[in-house]
């Protein structure tokens, strides 16, 4: 009985290691087309601010399919966002105490139907308890290229 | 949530609004109670743009930035509490003025003690007036206490300088 508990158990731990909390590693098969980078900052010793983009596709009848999370971890990571299909991208924030006292999370969200061919840059920032995403579609020769303005869900039949 | 936490919750929600019996039920009502109130303050500043420009900051941002949902949890030995609040901001521009409200409502964990308003209690009201053609005088009406992050998001959109969005989860 005691050994069929430990069984259990070790299986219980290995199932959360294994990503049972629901959080997938996005696949990296896909050509990088979205070049992010981050930069965050809790702002005190004493917590931690975790960045996360969770990649969703979108049917036609604007339903969300999730496909997987990439930690922003570092200050540059590249990212394969399906071109010609309408994605929904997910910037989330989350910042949680080395107390354990308090834990909160926030997220910017917005649609994004990437053009064949073309690359885009996400800047995710926080500091000071203000967040910004900004997504802008790469020019030629490196130029500034124009903003992507946010879409939320709600928009995703206009 | 144990009792206590929803007591002291209960309370604090009264502290904060001055020991009234009444919340403000309107923008202007909550213009009128906040100088007088416990914990409240009216913040003045002056920005070099016009209220036009400002008003239009306030449109792009504020829908973006406070239409939310946050939920806060925290935890501590024998005790476990989730928040839900929902955040409704309202942006009016006239010839005038430039204006911005925002409303609170606890979904979760916070019980109302008095008449809620539409679209939750008034948490913050900020106004900008012109001072001239290229000035303007940005009121801001809140809380006197843990919520500076709200002043410093309406500061960066009044003055263009910093269009970020407020992380609510940070506020009290």
């Amino acid at each position: 009985m005691i050994f069929r508990l430990r069984i259990a158990g070790w299986l219980l731990g290995a199932c959360v290691l294994a990503g049972c909390s629901g959080i997938k590693p996005y696949p990296e098969a896909l050509p990088k087309n979205l070049h992010v980078t981050t930069e965050a900052s809790s702002g005190s010793a004493l917590s931690r601010m975790r960045v996360a983009l969770h990649v969703h596709l979108v049917g036609a009848d604007c339903r969300t399919e999730y496909q997987g999370t990439v930690q922003l971890n570092e200050p540059s990571v590249q990212v394969g966002i399906p071109p010609d299909r309408l994605s929904y991208l997910v910037f989330s924030f989350s910042s949680s105490s080395f107390l354990g006292g308090s834990s909160g999370s926030i997220s910017y969200d917005t649609l994004l139907r990437p053009r064949p061919g073309q690359t885009y840059i996400a800047r995710a920032s926080y500091a000071d308890g203000i967040y910004h995403v900004e997504i802008r579609e790469s020019g030629p020769r490196r130029s500034a290229g124009r903003e992507i303005e946010r879409r939320g869900l709600d928009e995703c039949g206009r | 949530m144990s009792m206590p936490l929803l007591s002291t919750l209960a309370a604090a929600t009264v502290l904060l609004c001055g020991c009234v019996t009444q919340h403000p039920q309107n923008a202007e009502d909550f213009r009128k109670a906040v100088p007088g109130a416990f914990l409240a303050r009216v913040e003045t500043f002056e920005v070099n743009r016009p209220v036009r420009d400002i008003g239009a900051t306030f449109r792009a941002r504020a829908p973006e930035c406070l239409t939310m949902k946050v939920t806060t949890t925290s935890q501590t030995p024998g005790s476990y509490q989730v928040i839900v609040a929902a955040y409704k901001p309202t942006v009016v521009v006239t010839e005038q003025r430039a204006e911005l409200h925002l409303q609170r409502h606890f979904e979760k964990g916070v019980m109302a003690v008095t008449k809620e308003p539409e679209g939750g209690y008034y948490l913050l009201v900020a106004d900008a007036y012109p001072i001239d053609a290229k000035r303007s005088r940005l009121e801001i009406f809140g809380p006197s206490k843990g919520h500076d992050v709200l002043t410093r998001a309406i500061m960066g959109w009044a003055t263009g300088k910093n269009l970020g969005c407020p992380d609510l989860t940070k506020i009290g």
